[in-house]
This record gives structure tokens, C-alpha cells and sequence, in this order.
């Protein structure tokens, strides 16, 4: 009697909460669950090399990668190259964003600023970013300037809509209560339009990021500055193709890394109170 | 009692396409020091839009406003208030928010913690200072919104439909709290509702304005004992004759208006038709 009412308790309970949560009896594998389709991934590839269904001179065999990449991480040379392109990367994001941010509050507070300035934003906006290179290269010549710079251009743009739409949504009861408690117009800035759009922000710091590497590393390639592009190139064009898998490789574990220490991070404080 | 605000012709005018339209017009009465206020009138007949002007949160076209013989044109630091949408800062715990006109009146950091805890425990949200918003029920956070008025000790307090956007269960109990918290601080309410029951339950005297343009139509006092409960004959007396006048600028804005359709509350008068918005 008393363990059936035990058991009807804990059922009930069971219903009661939410889905994710009943599952946590196998808490351990749902959190390993997505490493299944990665090694199989990885063991298909090694077996299709090693069985000569691939050449390895078309794709090594990750096992050889995987080598390659320690080697490398051990190498100061290629360090460099990496902290090269994420130097110039970051460089280019701060940039943008002491620009986007203050000019998208603007906009996103004053609808006539909005009006004015926004459609001369959008235009450059649908600009094609990487036909600019050229011209930049031609400007400041192929180096870390140039790729800086394409960078700050490329994350300007998500990083300023996202942080207008947030200033935007702003409910309006925000600012009447800052004014009925008589707050100034830097305390409304700093203790309600920033933290306000500060989940904005992260996800259009987020978007910038993404898009970013791709831009930088197309430098790299495109106008050889100097950085891991460069050397992805240079490896395929020198025949060792490992090294170009390995390079690949670093950058997705470093684009992954900072995804979810920085990003991960950020987007964690901001759930608790979103 | 005395006259803490006067409102003498305060009119409010939009500009729109095709003409100007009055939201309200010639507005004048008098707000009594430590009274419950509630200002009640159909939808649309800038109930809302007085009370920001009371506020300071908004300007009339003509007329003048004064709190204590000056006259209001920006909100005033003894004027608080409560809003419908709590407007509580999500990214701000429930004793951060309580704290906020606090903290931007400059008072010191551990001076504005124990005022807030003060009034965390008036409005009886002890053990959930600490919580963020959005763990909070909605009334819950109502009473955060209604502490964060109080603690910056107004002497008015103005609600704008605060009890609206509340389950009508919890909003039983928080209405009762607050009619203790008026008898305690003897501060001046203001409240705008729609709900007639709400008004005549709260209010020392009621505003009744009429449809657009909003005008005052008359000025109740209700005479009930407290504390008040709905469905006693005298409260129905008031409920009757309060609805009789609102049910008249209904009739009114719908024949003039030409909306051609029936409102149920219009047709059969009951106890249980406590909302009179179209």
C-alpha cells in the first residue's frame, strides 16, 4: 500500500515535469549521445581510405590528420598563423562594434536618426562585402590592414541590425518608468537600453563571428595575407594535403571552442533572466 | 482632507489625417490628499492619457495641472506608478527592480537595499527577492511593480489598470492587500480600470468620464463601509448607478459612432457584467 502510493507519487511527479528533465536517469548518455555520429563519421572515412575506395592522395586518412594536427599544435610557426587570423578577426569585430553599437542605439531610439541614416546603411549593407577586396588590397596592400578592415566592414552590418531591432522592442513602460522615477539620460542608457539589448547584441556579436572567419579566411586565400588561410592554401599548392586537413580541422575546433566558452558563456547569464 | 492636485481644463488633442481629434476635454476635479481615486469611463475615452498627464509622462494640449499649487509639466518625484504590463526590468531581480527609483535617485547602496527589503515584505514576496521576473506569477509581479512605486515614498501612487492583466483569483487577494497598503501608508491612490466591480470595491470616489471625448461625467462618492463586499445590496446600489451612467455614454458612442451591434452588458443588466468595454 504505502509503495504503491510511493509509486503513484513518483509518477506523477514524472508528468509534472518537463520532458527534458524525465530523462534524467540517462543524463550521462544524452550528453554523450552526440559524439555517435562523429565517430562514425570518422570511422567511415578511415575505412574508406584504408580499404583504397579514396586515394590517399585525394583525402588522407583522418588518423594521419589527426597526427599532422598534433604535430602542428606543437609548432610554433603554425600557432602563429592561427593567432594571425584571429587577431585580425577579433581586431575587426571590436571595431565594428564601437561603431554599430552607438549608431544603432542611436537609430533605434530616434526614429528620425532611423529614417535619415538606415537606408544609407542598408545600401552598403547589400554591397557585395568581398568585392571590396581588390580595392582594399590596392589601398593598404595585401596584409593584416586590409583583412582587418574587410573584416570590421563584414561584421558591421549584423551586428548593427540586431542591436537596432533590440533598442526597437523596447517596451515603452521601460522608459515611462525610468521617467516617473526621474532617471537621467545616462542612467536610462546604462540601466535600460544596454542591458535591454545586450541579449541582441551577443547574437549579433554571434552572426558577426560566423561570418567572419569566413570572410577573413577568403582573404587569406584570395589576396595571400598572411594567416591560417593562407597556409591551407599554400599546403594544397605544395602537395601536403594533410596539412591542409589539419589547418581545417584547427580552425573548426578553434571556431568551436570560442563559440561555446565565449558565446556559450554569455548566452548562459542571459538565460537566466530572458 | 486636502487638495493635493487640481485638474483644471486639461484638454488633450491629436493631430490626425483627417482632423484634430479631442481625447479629452476641459477636464477639471480635484485629487484629495490620502483619497482612493478610480477613474472609470468606456474604452477609448483617454482614461489612460489623463492619467499620464497626471503623470507628467505626457502634456495637455490646454489646461493646467498642479500637484501641491505648483503646476506639473514633467513627472514629479512624489508622484510614483504602477503599470499594467508590470514593466519589471526582466534582467533585474525582484529587489533590484524594487530598488531601481532608488537607485537613480542616488540614495546609497545599502540604504536602497534595506528600504527594498522593507517593502519586499509589504507586499509579501519574502524569500523571493532574489527570483528574476520571469519565475514570477503575475501577480507576484504586480506586487513587485506596486513595491518599486511605494519605495521610493510617493505621495501619490498611480495605478493604471494594474489588476487587468491578473487572473481575477489573485486579483482578489492583491486588491485587498492593497486597499491595506492604502489604509497603512495613507498615501493617495489613483487607479484607472475598466472594471466597474474593482472601482467600487477600491474607491473613496469615483470618476466617471464619458466616450470620446472624455469629459467628467460625475464624480461618486462611495459611502460603503470597509471592508467592502461585492454583491451586498448597497454595493449593487452604486454597481446600478454608476453602470446606468456608463451604459448612457455606451448608447451614446454607439449611435454615434453607427457600430450597429449589441453589447450583451448592454442589453441585460446583471451582477455578473462587471466589464463595459466594447
Amino acid at each position: 500500500m504505502e509503495l504503491r502510493k510511493t509509486l503513484t507519487g513518483y509518477f506523477q511527479f514524472r508528468r509534472m515535469i518537463s520532458p527534458r528533465m524525465i530523462s534524467s536517469p540517462h543524463k550521462l548518455l544524452d550528453k554523450t549521445l552526440w559524439i555517435f555520429p562523429l565517430a562514425s563519421f570518422f570511422v567511415v572515412w578511415e575505412t574508406v581510405v584504408q580499404l583504397g575506395i579514396l586515394s590517399a592522395n585525394v583525402t588522407p586518412p583522418p588518423s594521419k590528420v589527426v597526427i599532422v594536427l598534433f604535430h602542428c599544435v606543437r609548432d610554433f610557426t603554425f600557432l602563429s598563423r592561427v593567432l594571425h587570423s584571429f587577431i585580425n578577426l577579433t581586431t575587426g569585430i571590436f571595431i565594428a562594434l564601437f561603431i554599430a553599437a552607438p549608431l544603432a542605439i542611436c537609430t533605434g531610439l530616434k526614429n528620425r536618426v532611423d529614417l535619415t541614416l538606415t537606408p544609407t546603411v542598408m545600401l552598403c549593407g547589400s554591397l557585395p562585402d568581398l568585392a571590396l577586396l581588390p580595392l582594399f588590397v590596392y589601398w593598404f596592400g595585401a596584409g593584416s590592414v586590409a583583412a582587418i578592415l574587410m573584416a570590421a566592414i563584414c561584421a558591421f552590418f549584423p551586428i548593427y541590425f540586431t542591436i537596432r531591432e533590440g533598442v526597437k522592442e523596447i517596451p515603452a513602460d521601460y522608459f515611462h518608468v525610468s521617467m516617473v522615477f526621474k532617471a537621467n539620460k545616462f542612467d536610462i542608457l546604462r540601466k535600460i537600453v544596454l542591458p535591454a539589448t545586450f541579449p541582441n547584441a551577443v547574437t549579433g556579436l554571434r552572426l558577426a563571428f560566423d561570418f567572419v572567419w569566413e570572410v577573413v579566411l577568403a582573404i587569406e586565400i584570395i589576396a595571400r595575407v598572411a594567416g591560417i588561410g593562407w597556409l591551407i592554401n599554400f599546403s594544397v599548392e605544395s602537395g601536403s594535403i594533410e596539412l591542409a586537413f589539419a589547418s581545417i580541422m584547427a580552425i573548426g575546433v578553434m571556431a568551436l571552442t570560442i563559440d561555446r566558452l565565449v558565446f556559450g558563456t554569455l548566452e548562459e547569464r542571459i538565460r537566466r533572466w530572458v | 482632507m486636502g487638495r493635493q492636485m487640481e485638474l483644471l481644463n486639461v484638454t488633450k488633442v491629436y493631430p490626425s489625417q483627417s482632423a484634430e481629434t479631442h481625447a479629452l476635454k476641459d477636464i477639471t476635479f480635484n485629487i484629495h490628499e490620502g483619497e482612493f481615486l478610480c477613474i472609470v469611463g468606456p474604452t477609448g475615452c483617454g482614461k489612460s492619457t489623463l492619467l499620464k498627464i497626471i503623470a507628467g509622462l505626457d502634456q495637455p494640449t490646454s489646461g493646467l495641472i498642479k500637484f501641491q499649487g505648483e503646476a506639473v509639466t514633467e513627472p514629479h518625484p512624489k508622484i510614483s506608478m504602477v503599470f499594467q504590463s508590470f514593466a519589471l526590468f526582466p534582467w533585474r531581480t525582484v529587489l533590484q527592480n524594487i530598488e531601481f527609483g532608488l537607485e537613480v535617485q542616488q540614495v546609497p547602496k545599502k540604504e536602497r537595499k534595506e528600504i527594498a527589503m522593507e517593502f519586499v515584505e509589504m507586499v509579501n514576496l519574502k524569500g523571493y527577492e532574489n527570483c528574476y521576473p520571469k519565475h514570477l506569477s503575475g501577480g507576484m509581479k504586480q506586487r513587485v511593480g506596486i513595491a518599486r512605486a511605494l519605495a521610493t515614498d510617493p505621495e501619490i501612487i498611480l495605478m493604471d489598470e494594474a489588476f487587468s492583466a491578473i487572473d481575477e483569483f489573485t486579483a482578489q487577494t492583491l486588491r485587498r492587500e492593497v486597499t491595506e497598503i492604502w489604509a497603512e501608508t495613507k498615501k493617495t491612490f489613483v487607479l484607472v480600470t475598466h472594471n466597474l466591480e474593482e472601482a467600487i470595491e477600491l474607491a473613496d470616489r469615483i470618476l466617471v468620464l464619458t466616450s470620446v471625448p472624455g469629459r467628467v461625467k460625475s464624480l461618486v462618492s462611495v459611502t460603503l463601509k470597509r471592508p467592502r463586499r461585492r454583491g451586498t445590496s448597497n454595493f449593487l446600489k452604486f454597481h446600478r448607478q454608476i453602470f446606468r451612467l456608463l451604459r448612457e455614454e455606451l448608447e451614446h458612442s454607439i449611435g454615434h459612432h453607427h457600430l450597429g451591434f449589441h453589447h450583451p452588458t448592454l442589453l441585460h443588466h446583471g451582477q455578473h457584467s462587471h466589464y463595459f468595454s466594447l
